[in-house]
């Protein structure tokens, strides 16, 4: 039976989509199967992300109102084989889906495959309320500021409240040089406030803008420090202990140090 | 805090001595000599202003109330500011002229009173409340969250929303926690907004209506 996770975060824009994207990838390069649900009803953008748009035929919203059948409606990647993509309807918007719905699908999923990624809409309504209808576990993603923080905090309460669990933390969009000059939380901040157990951290990178128009998940970059990062998260998902490098310090030691932080 | 009657703080221009009204002189020296035992630094060959809250004290006491101070602490007092308003003596007054007396310490304000304990962080978004007792928190109190309670708020972890203490008005009310980053506090009628803590973070603070009757927040000291 797979596990069903829920990429979340509270605000918008802070990288659930391409959190969703590169670990899907990242696990299925594991050989893992793998299905990365886009639960962003109307304002579906995981497809693009992945290089999949003009393979989309069916989407979720069909399977709901039996158009057509569950298995008919996913998108093989063409990259790797064991992933595949459940797109969101474009022209619905996120209350034309039931909770329930979204779990029946869930957990049809789960039957067949190792991962169930959901790739949740921003926000604390019906779209959260659908994509985490069928979870087991969650990602919370943020980035190091006070705003993001705030909403991931509301988050994480609504999680714990559905008795989700466990909740990961991904710090995204992280730099190191601006936590040097004080402008940005460094990671010890960040898990003060929220207090759960951190996953990965991943850089600021340009080359994540790049790759999301080019439709090639960053994860293929091989030398890419936030490729590597997203590695690492999805090796961690699967129960491999490796632990957290220290952006903050870039020390051949202190990179020994961090190892994965257990915190609660 | 063991007593309220009589405050010791240091100011920009230096120490001040401030005793609240009604009280007898037995009673002030008694309390300074808490006061002065209770800080844990030296205070040999400082020199403090006396305030003086109200002229309950006559003339010759706050002489011999100085003498006393050189002799006994060697602190020079130099100089008596009176409040020249009298103030209403406690037992008569509206919230708003609130004395902390001797008899209403931390410790007996609350003896029947119910409190409740939360097992867990208060996350933004969320609400605790213990209108009749008070409310200790094993765990922060985040940002976006909120706490309130009848009677004291106990934080055993970082105060960083919105806390209530004294919601019906009990201005003896406290709000303790391991620090203090709060956006807004409230004792009573009283309000702070974002206070900063001069302490070193991880040792327990205390904010309570202090003698300049406003909110302050303070290293907590047992009693
Ligand atoms: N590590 C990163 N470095 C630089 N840019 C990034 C990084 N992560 C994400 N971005 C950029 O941030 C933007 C938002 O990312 P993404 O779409 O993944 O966020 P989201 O949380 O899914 O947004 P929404 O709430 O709208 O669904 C994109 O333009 C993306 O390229
Ligand atoms: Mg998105």
């Amino acid at each position: 039976m797979g596990r069903v996770i829920v990429v979340t975060s509270g605000k918008g824009g802070v990288g659930k989509t391409t959190s969703t994207a590169n670990l899907g990838t990242a696990l299925a390069l594991l050989d893992n199967s793998v299905v990365a649900v886009d639960a962003d009803v109307g304002l579906r953008n995981l497809d693009i992300v992945m290089g999949l748009e003009s393979r989309v035929v069916y989407t979720s919203m069909d399977v709901i109102e039996k158009q057509c059948e569950l298995k008919k409606a996913l998108v093989k990647d063409r990259r790797v084989d064991g992933l595949m993509v459940l797109p969101a309807s474009q022209k619905n918007n996120k209350d034309d889906i039931q909770p329930e719905q979204m779990k029946a699908i869930c957990d049809k999923l789960r039957t067949m495959n190792d991962f169930v990624l959901v790739d949740s809409p921003a926000g604390i309504e019906r779209g959260f309320r659908n994509a985490s209808a069928g979870a087991d576990e969650a990602i919370v993603v943020t980035t190091p500021d006070v705003s993001a923080i705030r909403d991931a905090d509301r988050i994480i309460g609504l999680l714990q409240n559905a008795e989700i669990e466990p909740i990961n933390l991904i710090i995204n969009r992280f730099s190191p040089q601006l936590v040097g000059n004080g402008s940005m939380m460094d990671q010890a901040d960040v898990l003060d406030i929220l207090n759960i157990d951190l996953i990965g951290v991943v850089p600021e990178d340009s080359g994540v803008i790049t790759s999301t128009n080019r439709g090639i998940p960053l994860v293929y970059e091989e030398g890419s420090p936030s490729a590597q990062a997203y590695m690492r998260i999805a090796r961690r998902l699967t129960g491999q202990r490796i632990p957290i490098p220290n952006l903050e310090n870039k020390g051949l030691f202190s990179n020994l140090v961090n190892w994965f932080t257990k915190k609660r | 805090m063991s007593n309220s009657t009589v405050v010791l703080r240091a100011y920009r221009d230096g120490l001040h001595l401030i005793i609240r009204p009604h009280l007898s002189i037995t009673e002030v020296e008694a309390a300074i000599q808490q006061e002065i035992s209770r800080m844990n630094r030296s205070l040999t060959g400082a020199s403090v202003q006396i305030d003086l809250k109200s002229p309950t004290l006559k003339k010759e006491e706050i002489e011999s109330l100085s003498f006393k101070l050189q002799e006994t602490y060697d602190l020079t007092v130099r100089n008596v500011e009176i409040a020249d308003e009298p103030v209403a003596p406690p037992i008569a007054a509206a919230p708003t002229t609130h004395v902390i007396s001797p008899t209403t310490d931390i410790r007996n304000h609350q003896n029947s009173e119910p409190s409740r304990i939360v097992p867990h962080t208060i996350r933004s978004g969320q609400t605790e409340e213990c209108p009749q007792g008070s409310l200790i928190i094993y765990g922060d109190v985040n940002s976006g969250g909120e706490v309130r309670a009848g009677g004291d708020i106990v934080v055993l972890g970082t105060l960083r929303g919105k806390a209530l203490a004294g919601m019906n008005g009990r201005v003896s009310a406290v709000i303790i926690a391991m620090d203090f980053e709060p956006l807004h506090l409230q004792i009573g009628d009283y309000v702070k907004n974002s206070p900063v803590s001069q302490e070193p973070r991880g040792c327990l603070k205390i904010a309570r209506i202090g003698a300049e009757d406003a909110i302050t927040v303070e290293k907590f000291v047992k009693s």
